[in-house]
């Protein structure tokens, strides 16, 4: 499990308070309860702030799911 | 705020305590009603939870999206079936420049007309509910269209969002029940291009970056506050080191550092922040480790002293230890000790306050004087909710009250706050590490010292090798803090006498019962050389008074008084060591081993 994984998954477990939640690349906000456009707007500004990193709108609006969330994440940390 | 440090304004975790307060409380001491062109579900969690932690239990009503005005003037609308006690409206600069983009009149009319819709809504608010109104101000945008002469045009967006600042400031001051939450300021405070976040905008509406909206809701809860009476009456300060640079009684006069230019300005810049603060009807008290005659001085003598004497409503200036005085201050003034804030540089006498007087806000100033007056004014302790000119003669009020009511409360947790500093003292022989600071400490400790005697580095070097001299340095620390080196006892073998020639210590460790300890090792050190007795001299100065009774504390005998100079004795069988709450550092046993009497 790489460090990445272990961080963006603490994150989720803050987010959407559930410590069984296991990230999964096909994983859509559908999949996990609490998930609307709340908590999505802190999902995501929590990830900028563990990883020092800043989204563009289209890149937040372009996401399907958790496999792509990670992807891009991992591609702007290794930038 | 009414909290003693910088509060935490961390967005997570604000956001994680917002989870475990309940939305409706059985019995809300508040109800608040948010209106707002912006999306604000970002906004409430942090709101709820910041009002949590000011004591407020509070019920919010959050009106539909961009709906201020369909909620104000519909008589049977959510929000009057509510009975808000406050309406917060929070205008957003961003839905601002959305209609200004359309706008069909010259920038002036609209900024008019924008002005005329925000008081209409008050007026609305008003002729249905009772509720205090708390308007926001724009956050002023960061575009511009014409460069610098944005601001000297009045058809730039800048300029027409200053004016609607301004028109909403003036017609604020018209309408009774009209507060204002300065989102303009706040943004200014923390920098605009921090403030705006233009992506949670674009994707919802979020009228600031979520770092910066925490500050926003502090600011919101501060107002709240002040409409509840909740606020600073009195600040009470400490004198060495917070109102001037150094220690009066040590560095004198002309000593001290205190000027418009100079070394001193950072402290002279603080001493015109709480003039302002008094002037407009902030009560200020002294309280201060100091002989009344010295703490006095700056105030009738130093040339560039701010605050003069009579700004002071209640002077305390004694050895005690501070929370027994601020007892007294809050006795003489009879206010809450929660309407109290305490100023003073050294962290041991916020420490004692903060858990001796519960209810003070002692803010942990910044070890920087120069940043004292920034770091107050992001605490924004001084909100209030009116300002009239009964604030202005309260000072005088209350210095007539306090003059007549007389303040002896006692407190007795003293001994127990100490316990819990877990206290650590060294006291070893002089070596050359130390030297510096030792001559150092010799060359100002002017209050508590015996019979000051200059001795310069190369001399305590002398002493150092001097097989017939016990020179000593103590070093403490606590919990809290290293205090380092803060006193200087030199004794010296003499027959069956053990003699103290010096002894001085640091006032900023004064009533720790370091001198007490101190005088049980002096006494060790005298039994375990053979000495009969130990004997010390007090030479009296200008400056040293009050160690003028040093020696009858410890039962010595007086046995002679050549012009107030007094010489003293003690049989080291008769000595009863004091009690002390103070345990030995634990750090180099050899260095203890090398305090011996050869």
């Amino acid at each position: 499990m790489s460090d990445l994984h272990t961080r963006l998954t603490e994150i989720f477990h803050t987010i959407f308070e559930d410590d069984l939640i296991v990230l999964r690349h096909d994983m859509t906000a559908d999949d996990v309860e609490n998930w609307d456009s709340l908590s999505h707007i802190n999902l995501i500004v929590a990830i900028e702030k563990e990883f020092r990193i800043r989204f563009t709108t289209a890149e937040v609006a372009a996401l399907k799911n958790v496999g792509e969330l990670e992807a891009l994440v991992e591609a702007k940390v290794n930038r | 705020m009414l909290v003693d440090r910088l509060p935490d304004l961390d967005y997570s975790r604000l956001l994680a305590a917002s989870r475990k307060i309940a939305r409706t409380p059985e019995k809300p001491s508040l109800k608040l009603a948010l209106l707002s062109d912006a999306a604000t579900q970002q906004f409430v969690p942090i709101l709820r939870a910041l009002l949590d932690r000011n004591g407020f239990s509070a019920e919010i009503y959050e009106g539909a999206f961009d709906a201020i005005e369909l909620e104000v003037y519909n008589p049977s609308s959510g929000l009057y079936a509510f009975e808000p006690g406050a309406v917060i409206i929070l205008n957003a600069t961003q839905a601002l420049r959305s209609s200004f983009a359309k706008r069909q009149a010259s920038a002036s009319d609209f900024a008019r007309e924008a002005l005329a819709r925000i008081t209409a809504v008050w007026t609305a608010i008003q002729s249905h509910s009772g509720a205090t109104i708390v308007q926001s101000t724009f956050a002023l945008p960061l575009e511009r269209f014409f460069g610098n002469f944005d601001l000297k045009t009045p058809d730039s967006f800048y300029a027409v969002t200053r004016n609607l600042n301004s028109g909403i400031a003036e017609s604020s001051r018209q309408q009774s029940g009209v507060l204002l939450i300065d989102i303009e300021c706040v943004a200014s405070l923390v920098g605009g291009s921090r403030f705006f976040d233009d992506r949670f905008w674009d994707m919802w509406k979020t009228f600031c970056s979520l770092e910066v909206l925490p500050s926003v809701a502090q600011n919101l809860v501060d107002v709240l506050m002040a409409t509840r009476g909740r606020g600073v009456k009195c600040v009470v300060l400490d004198l060495d080191n917070t109102l001037w640079g150094g220690v009066i009684g040590d560095d004198g006069l002309d000593g001290i550092r205190l000027n418009a230019h100079g070394d001193g300005e950072a402290w002279y810049r603080l001493q015109l922040y709480v003039r302002e603060l008094r002037r407009r009807g902030i009560l200020l008290a002294v309280c201060s480790k100091n002989d009344e005659r010295n703490a006095l001085l700056p105030f009738e003598s130093h040339p560039e002293m701010v605050l003069q004497r009579d700004d002071i409503t209640v002077f305390v200036a004694n050895w005690k230890d501070k929370a027994e005085n601020i007892c007294a201050i809050r006795e003489a003034l009879n206010i809450g000790f929660d309407s109290m804030v305490f100023l003073d540089d050294n962290p041991f006498e916020r420490n004692l306050v903060r858990e001796l007087v519960p209810g003070v806000i002692v803010p942990d100033l910044p070890d920087d004087p120069s940043d004292y007056v920034r770091f107050l004014t992001e605490l924004n302790l001084f909100e209030t909710a009116a300002f009239s000119g009964e604030d202005l003669r309260r000072a005088e009020m209350y210095k007539k009250e306090a003059e007549r009511r007389t303040a002896a409360a006692s407190f007795a947790s003293v001994e127990e706050f100490l316990q819990t500093l877990d206290m650590r003292i060294q006291v070893a022989r002089f070596d050359s590490y130390h030297l510096p600071r030792i001559a150092q400490l010799i060359q100002r400790s002017n209050q508590f010292n015996l019979t000051t005697q200059r001795r310069g580095e190369a001399e305590c070097e002398r002493l150092m090798h001097d097989d017939s001299a016990v020179p000593l340095y103590v070093e403490l620390s606590d919990r809290l803090g290293d205090h380092g080196l803060i006193s200087v006892v030199i004794l010296r073998k003499d027959g069956e006498e053990l003699h103290i020639t010096d002894w001085l210590m640091s006032c900023r460790v004064l009533a720790r019962g370091v001198e007490q300890y101190v005088m049980n090792e002096v006494f060790a050190l005298a039994r375990q050389s053979g000495a009969a007795r130990v004997t010390g001299r007090y030479v009296p100065t200008a400056k040293n008074g009050m160690v003028r009774e040093f020696f009858a504390q410890f039962g010595f005998r007086k046995i002679s008084e050549i012009d107030d100079a007094t010489a003293w004795t003690l049989e080291c069988e008769s000595y009863i060591p004091a009690n002390v709450l103070i345990k030995p550092a634990e750090k180099d046993p050899a260095t203890l081993c090398t305090v011996r009497v050869t």
